[in-house]
């Protein structure tokens, strides 16, 4: 269980709200996603859920891949608030495959006191297969949000695992990024023997180390990072169909760098606008599916 | 007289022009007074609560400078820590940009590389060889890059051959019995904190050493790679120097979980140079 209260990024946003208490009842989220293998498809065969995040059913939307469920995440405050707790857990037993998205963006209010926090637990058996894939994260101005994130794979397995960083609220008022507080980012990877993969910790605090400087975050608003966790003959046909690329033109620069341990890749995308970056999460995607079940990925819903 | 003293430099700082046709500026010392001390070298390598009147004796300050040069045989040479990338896709074109870019690798340096060096350094002044490999371990996961990952474990294990051979300490040696066995990644940031409680030094000492050496590496291979006038580079290093203390205190607290690094623009210009064609700098 992580202490977020220890953090010491966290250290200046301990008071409490003076709306509800943080992790109250309405603020203190659970979802469990259990995933079996049921014939020659999967299902989610598990469903726990304590609001504000929903999930309602899995669906069988994808043609290329018609034994997979795909499940979307809903938070039913559209939005997370400052002293929200948020855990969710997601397994998938061996041979089973699924998809995980959101339902929209997920916005993080602004905040006066106290933060809002979120634990994930992933957990992929013998030759699972995992998107997992959500839409953006828009921090708004002073919001403060930590993640901490647990996965746990057997050398079999594949997951792919996207986060998309808005800087802000761009297009509001008369532009709002990087005015929030922090964003940290925690994502252990173990195999599921236990032997530790990596560690990846990021903190942002605009407020307190620019994001603007070279080799930060630079001219660029958004920020994609995929990991990538499969077995090595999988992740070595991945790696040399996905080139470095820095295009000054277009204003965007994505590049792929093996993990340690053999883990297999990270993925970085920067740009000025979500819908490149998206894009580019989504050429990576497609390879990676590709590569590991044969299949290719749907054309992009048109209310997307 | 100046006197070293236990702080890793306390000045103030003022603005002057530096070298003409570039507007950068560089930082003067104003030299402080010197604190009263007796001079006496009853320094422990405890690193824990170090006397703000220690002073480092001659011996311990021409440790320092020895191994905190960039002539150091350990391989710095041969790295550029993701400059030269940066300087073919343009992100890095003049001072300015090559300063800041300075800025962010001595930035991520405290915040992930030097809380593994404190840690390694405090384990060692206790003999307690898991509290290193704990802090290698950790430190050698938290790379996700794999160009600052092969850098930190190629300069990490030349240290480590060359430390052997100067010095007689049963720590040292029994981490690169284990970096030799791949038992241990063997990073760069972890020998260099069992060096210098080897010698004697304090973790400060290491720290300085390391922050200096990041810094420099780069301003080296900028030499070699932009036209840059050797004063400005000398006036960079010298704002990223006064930068050390508050990196220092921030990262003395920390534990090895706390280590964290934010640097995308840099992780996708390392990803270019691993595939790049033409290198004149070693991945």
């Amino acid at each position: 269980m992580t202490t977020f209260h220890q953090l010491p990024e966290l250290v200046s946003f301990q008071d409490e709200p003076r709306q509800l208490p943080s992790g109250v009842v309405g603020k203190d989220a659970f979802l469990r996603l259990g995933f079996e293998r049921r014939g020659d498809r999967t299902v989610l065969a598990h469903l726990d859920r304590r609001a504000p995040l929903l999930v309602q059913q899995a669906l069988y939307w994808d043609e290329a891949l018609p034994d997979l469920p795909c499940v979307f995440i809903i938070t039913t405050t559209g939005c997370i608030l400052q002293g929200d707790r948020f855990n969710i857990e997601i397994d998938l037993a061996p041979d089973t495959r699924a998809h995980v998205t959101t339902q929209a963006a997920t916005k993080i209010h602004s905040m006066d006191a106290n933060y809002a926090a979120q634990t994930q637990s992933i957990v992929l058996g013998e030759n699972a297969y995992m998107e997992y894939l959500p839409d953006p994260v828009i921090p708004h101005a002073h919001a403060r949000f930590v993640t901490a994130t647990h996965i746990r794979v057997h050398s079999t397995a594949t997951l792919l695992y996207s986060e998309i960083i808005m800087g802000g609220r761009k297009h509001h008022g008369e532009g709002e990024l990087f005015q929030y507080d922090v964003y940290s980012s925690t994502v252990r990877a173990q195999r599921t023997d236990g032997a530790e993969l990596f560690t990846e910790k990021f903190v942002i605090e605009p407020h307190v180390h620019n994001v603007r400087q070279v080799g930060v975050m630079g001219m660029y608003d958004v920020f994609a990072n995929v990991l990538l966790l499969a077995p090595r003959h999988h992740t070595d046909k991945i790696f040399s169909q996905v080139s470095a690329v820095v295009n000054l033109e277009e204003q965007w620069a994505a590049g792929a760098s093996r993990l340690p341990n053999d883990a297999g890749l990270m993925f970085k995308v920067l740009g000025q606008e979500s819908e490149p970056v998206r894009a580019k999460v989504r050429d990576f995607w497609s390879i990676v599916r590709k590569t590991v079940t044969g299949a290719t990925v749907r054309s992009e819903f048109l209310w997307r | 007289m100046l006197t070293l003293t236990r702080t890793i430099m306390s000045i103030e700082t003022k603005i002057v022009p530096t070298s003409p046709g570039h507007s950068p500026s560089m930082p003067e010392v104003i030299a402080p007074p010197a604190p009263g001390g007796n001079g006496e070298s009853n320094r422990t390598p405890s690193s824990k609560t170090p006397s703000q009147d220690h002073r480092l004796t001659i011996v311990e300050l021409m440790r320092v400078l020895q191994f905190g040069d960039s002539m150091l045989p350990v391989g710095a040479f041969s790295f550029s820590n993701g400059l030269e990338s940066a300087i073919q896709h343009h992100l890095v074109h003049d001072l300015e940009t090559l300063r800041q870019f300075v800025l962010t690798a001595t930035r991520q340096s405290a915040s992930s590389d030097a809380i593994a060096l404190l840690a390694a350094h405090r384990s060692a002044c206790d003999h307690d060889m898991t509290g290193v490999l704990g802090a290698d371990t950790a430190l050698f996961n938290r790379k996700m890059n794999e160009e600052m990952r092969t850098m930190s474990v190629r300069m990490g294990k030349k240290l480590g051959e060359l430390s052997n051979h100067l010095i007689q300490a049963s720590l040292l040696t029994d981490w690169l019995e284990h970096v030799e066995r791949k038992e241990t990644p063997g990073t760069y940031p972890v020998g260099l904190g069992l060096l210098f409680a080897g010698l004697g030094l304090l973790e400060q000492d290491a720290f300085a050493a390391h922050q200096y050496g990041t810094a420099s590496m780069i301003l080296s291979a900028s030499l070699r790679l932009m036209k840059i006038h050797h004063f400005d580079a000398q006036a960079i290093l010298f704002e990223v120097n006064t930068t050390a203390e508050a990196e220092y205190e921030r990262a003395s607290r920390a534990t090895l979980d706390d280590m964290a690094t934010f640097s995308p623009s840099l992780d996708i210009l390392a990803a270019a140079h691993v595939k790049a064609h033409v290198r004149m700098f070693m991945n």
